[in-house]
């Protein structure tokens, strides 16, 4: 059987990839949207941002707007064929390809 | 930071690995559930401009001689009523239009950015030529057949430019008929061009912005 990508194989980091990859590549999105899109708290949110980032499946950059300091998010071209990968093994698994 | 330091677990989405299926399912009902949260302006947006146009241009209809054969109104009262409509449609517009993008920087709010800027661009030109057309002899009832249909024009190129950003059928048949709306409606003269952009314009404004409702709540895959 065609393995899962652990990183990505678990409910909230599926949903937050999930996120990302809609977004246009080059795109990022700042940490406070990402989780009104995604109805998690920050805690939880970053507890797996960290796991996706240490994969560097995603890129966290920390810049200021003004005064005010943003985080934003994107998924990496790694990340993003990961995800990719991972949809279309599951896509495999369910027999939903041709 | 810990592991699991402020999980409000259970409700919130935990590590389980889900079933190949459920993991799919959660994909998708996540993806239609962004693009909810994102687009869910646009069909507010299209439904206030259906009421600015439809309600507008009737006014407007009613307030020239020769127009509603029903009940007519003064022509400054619907005047009036017509450029509070709009007006009130482009601060609706402006003010959901730049949350829809809200939160997210690159490409794609550069093109976000361009087709805001282009509606002012387009507006500003067609309201330009129409005073060097005033200048240069035109009368009011040229003019009455002028602006309704250089704004038209102007409307559904950036709608068909919309289409092509956003890769939408919606807006490529909005953009289209608001064209030839507008390229159709001087031929009937005034003020009966008044009557055909309020029933033909309004009314595309209204099917597109129900057929986006429609679309976003069964989602799109």
């Amino acid at each position: 059987m065609t393995e899962l990508d652990p990183v990505i194989h678990a409910a909230a980091r599926l949903r937050i990839s999930a996120t990302l990859a809609s977004l246009d590549e080059g795109d990022r999105i700042t940490f406070p949207r990402l989780q009104e899109l995604l109805d998690m708290t920050a805690g939880n949110l970053s507890t797996h941002m960290r796991k996706l980032e240490d994969a560097e499946y995603v890129v966290v950059e920390k810049t200021h707007q003004g005064r005010t300091p943003t985080t934003y998010v994107s998924l990496t071209r790694r990340g993003r064929r990961a995800f990719e990968d991972y949809t279309e093994t599951l896509r495999d698994l369910l027999g939903e390809k041709p | 930071m810990t592991d699991h330091t402020d999980h409000p677990a259970p409700t919130d989405h935990d590590d389980a690995p889900p079933s190949a299926d459920e993991a799919l399912a959660l994909i998708r009902e996540q993806q239609r559930s962004v693009e909810r949260k994102q687009l869910g302006g646009i069909p507010w947006i299209l439904g206030i401009w259906a009421i600015a146009w439809g309600a507008g241009f009737f006014a407007l209809w009613s307030g020239y001689d020769g127009g509603n054969p029903w009940f007519s109104i003064p022509l400054g009262v619907a005047g009036t009523i017509f450029g509070a409509l709009i007006v009130g449609a482009i601060v609706v517009s402006a003010v959901v239009g730049a949350r829809v993008g809200r939160g997210i920087q690159g490409a794609s709010a550069f093109s976000g950015a361009v087709y805001g800027i282009s509606w002012m661009v387009g507006s500003g030109v067609v309201f330009a030529i129409g005073i060097a057309l005033t200048r240069a002899g035109a009368d009011s009832a040229v003019m009455s057949l002028y602006y309704p249909a250089g704004y038209s024009l102007v409307a559904g190129l950036i709608y068909l430019m919309g289409a092509a950003l956003w890769r939408s059928v919606d807006q490529l048949v909005l953009g289209i008929i608001i064209a030839v709306v507008g390229a159709i409606a001087p031929f009937f003269g005034a003020p009966t061009n008044n009557l055909v952009m309020a029933v033909l314009g309004g009314g595309a404004f209204l099917v597109a912005a129900l057929v986006m409702q429609l679309s976003l709540s069964r989602g799109r895959s």
